[in-house]
């Protein structure tokens, strides 16, 4: 998603900058020396000895950042770890990616990493759920499972030699249907416990991939294995042929109803509204926001209006203190 | 282009049948749009346009040249479009050309009518200075900064902002000069000519998905057309030029239908930008 630069009128200006400050005030007193600028001095115990990381320099004994965004240590490491950058990955974070190509035994992903990830045909379930050996069969309907353009869930795997690799061994990984596809700076998204969310209220599912690829759709069950060998039997036999044959009034009638394309909508607005304002988007903010359009009554297009979003800002920094004072 | 998955093109096609897209639009319904005006200070009049992610920048300059020989009576105006390469991916090096072309062809059709000059979306006979010898030559330059969709709309509406925005200096004729040579001319430094710009039309693009169809479409939606329509309508309410694109063939009863549609539409995005440009002059000189 590109950046959307809001169209503030003199009020809301006012209001966003204090509402901003007052965010900044709230983080300044714990992090105070974390986020640096080029040329930005990082205070250092040199008596313990440092081991100048990436995005550090020496000058005149001074360790000064080469970079912007926020100093890490680790031990006596210091490096410092950019902001806007592309994602990088971790073992056994779940991401989202899109299938660019269909090779010999694996699938390549973009997760909005340097290079594409790979994931192998052995690291995923077969759609009968079986737990068998893979045959050649299974190679040429690789595209039967998925194919260029489809959005995929699974999890970091890790570094081989020939790459990043993924995994989707469990139920919950696999292809993304009937919903829409956002994409955010990867630095809003935190790494949590949980990243897969069924919001029930809503009837609707959002996984939030920790590449800034975010998934809000059609709320899928997930059936279990006996009921699913004979659902992808007749699916296997029935679909793909008459996938480019299906008329447009039987296409309607598939159509997402509409009150949870409503919800869908106003959830996918709600991270967009996250990602203009730069802050971080967790579930807990998503839905606060998605309730306080409902309460206003407000269209679910005008969530993406200044108003809005400088009502959402407001908002956080109350929030925000209020839990200060709670703690 | 923007790769989509099969499910995601469903999604985008029902919304769009059920009149409401990705982002809780209904199919008429615009973007946030965004004036700035005078952002470019050597030119004569610039403005930078944002429909949502759709970010364009359109200039115009004015030099002193000789009418053309077929309208001694009228000066000239071109328009050029550039695309810049950080916009898509796919502009890189020389991929945005075809596209720049495309849209300067279609605005030039919409903004500046035939060869006559009649129907011009600005009164070419104003930019005359001596009838026959001395006129001014416009040149309106638009640039894409950031692409998510709906370009030629944001451009016409650019461009309309931009000339409001033009001063053309005032020019002094030197009298006594004989009718055989080239008149001398001075041109001030304080004094400047405000267009009219009532007449310049705005674009209305219609793009087709599936049996419906929609303004204001975004990259993602526009990979789902069969066919669009762009249709510039001016204040009165005239057809100030067509122009489709898609490979998809068009009933006429539809065309038709997008007509009116348009013609509806644009009386709201008028409004709309006149209100913008205005505030956004007001802005400018504070």
């Amino acid at each position: 998603m590109r950046e959307i630069q809001l169209p503030l009128s003199q009020t809301q200006k006012v209001r966003l900058q204090k509402a901003l400050e007052q965010l900044e005030s709230l983080s300044t007193k714990v992090n105070s020396d974390a986020s640096v600028i080029i040329a930005d001095s990082i205070h250092v115990n040199h008596e313990d000895g440092v081991l100048k990381g990436h995005g550090t320099a020496d000058l005149n004994g001074e360790v000064v950042a080469t970079l912007c965004g926020v100093v890490e240590r680790v031990n006596k490491l210091v490096y410092v770890r950019a902001l806007r950058s592309r994602y990088k990955p971790e073992v056994g974070d779940i991401v989202i990616g899109r299938v660019v190509e269909v090779a010999q035994k694996r699938w390549r992903l973009e997760i909005n990493y340097n290079q594409d990830a790979v994931l192998l045909l052995s690291s995923m379930n077969m759609p009968d759920g079986v737990q068998r050996r893979r045959t050649a069969v299974d190679e040429l309907n690789m595209r039967c499972i998925f194919e260029e353009n489809d959005v995929v869930c699974a999890e970091v795997r890790g570094f081989q030699h020939d790459g990043l690799h993924l995994q989707a061994r469990s139920r919950k990984y696999g292809k993304l249907n009937r919903g829409q596809l956002l994409t955010v700076p990867p630095y809003l998204v935190k790494r949590q416990k949980q990243h897969f969310h069924h919001l029930e209220e809503f009837g609707i599912d959002l996984i939030l991939g920790c590449n800034g690829f975010i998934w809000v759709g059609e709320h899928v069950e997930a059936k279990d294995d006996m009921i699913e060998d004979q659902v992808s039997q007749s699916d296997s036999q029935v679909l793909f042929p008459n996938k480019n044959c299906v008329s447009l009034e039987e296409q309607e009638k598939n159509y997402t109803i509409l009150e949870t394309r409503k919800y869908i909508s106003r959830a996918a607005n709600a991270v967009r509204v996250l990602s203009t304002l730069g802050f971080n988007i967790t579930l807990e903010i998503i839905k606060g926001i998605i309730d306080l359009s409902l309460s206003m009554n407000l269209d679910i297009h005008d969530m993406l209006g200044s108003e809005f979003c400088v009502l959402v800002a407001e908002k956080e920094a109350e929030r925000r203190s209020s839990m200060k004072k709670r703690r | 282009m923007v790769g989509l998955s099969l499910g995601e093109t469903h999604f985008i096609q029902g919304g769009i049948a059920q009149d409401l897209r990705c982002d809780g639009r209904k199919r008429l319904t615009y973007r946030p749009i965004s004036v700035e005006t005078g952002v470019i200070p050597q030119t004569n009049g610039s403005a930078r346009v944002r429909m949502g992610a759709t970010d364009v920048i359109a200039s115009v300059k004015a030099e002193l040249g000789k009418p053309s020989l077929l309208q001694p009576d009228k000066g000239k105006v071109s328009i050029y479009i550039d695309c810049s390469s950080t916009a898509e991916p796919a502009f890189e090096g020389r991929g945005g050309d075809e596209l720049a072309a495309e849209l300067s062809n279609a605005l030039q059709h919409c903004l500046l009518g035939g060869k006559s000059g009649e129907g011009a979306g600005i009164d070419l006979s104003s930019l005359i200075v001596v009838e026959g010898k001395i006129c001014w030559d416009l040149y309106i330059d638009g640039l894409v900064v950031s692409s998510d969709g709906n370009l030629l709309d944001a451009l016409g509406a650019a461009i309309k902002a931009a000339l409001s925005n033009t001063g053309i200096p005032r020019v002094e004729v030197a009298a006594g000069t004989s009718n055989d040579e080239h008149p001398e001319v001075d041109v001030s430094d304080e004094e400047f000519l405000q267009f009219d710009t009532s007449r310049v039309p705005v674009i209305v693009t219609l793009t087709k998905v599936g049996r419906h169809y929609i303004v204001d479409a975004t990259s993602e939606e526009e990979s789902q057309m069969s066919s669009g329509v762009s249709i510039s309508v001016n204040r009165q309410g005239h057809i100030c030029g067509i122009t489709k694109r898609g490979g998809v063939g068009l009933d006429p009863s539809i065309i038709l239908d997008m007509i009116s549609v348009a013609k509806h539409v644009s009386e709201q995005l008028i409004n709309k930008l006149d209100s913008e440009i205005a505030s956004a002059e007001a802005d400018e000189e504070s």
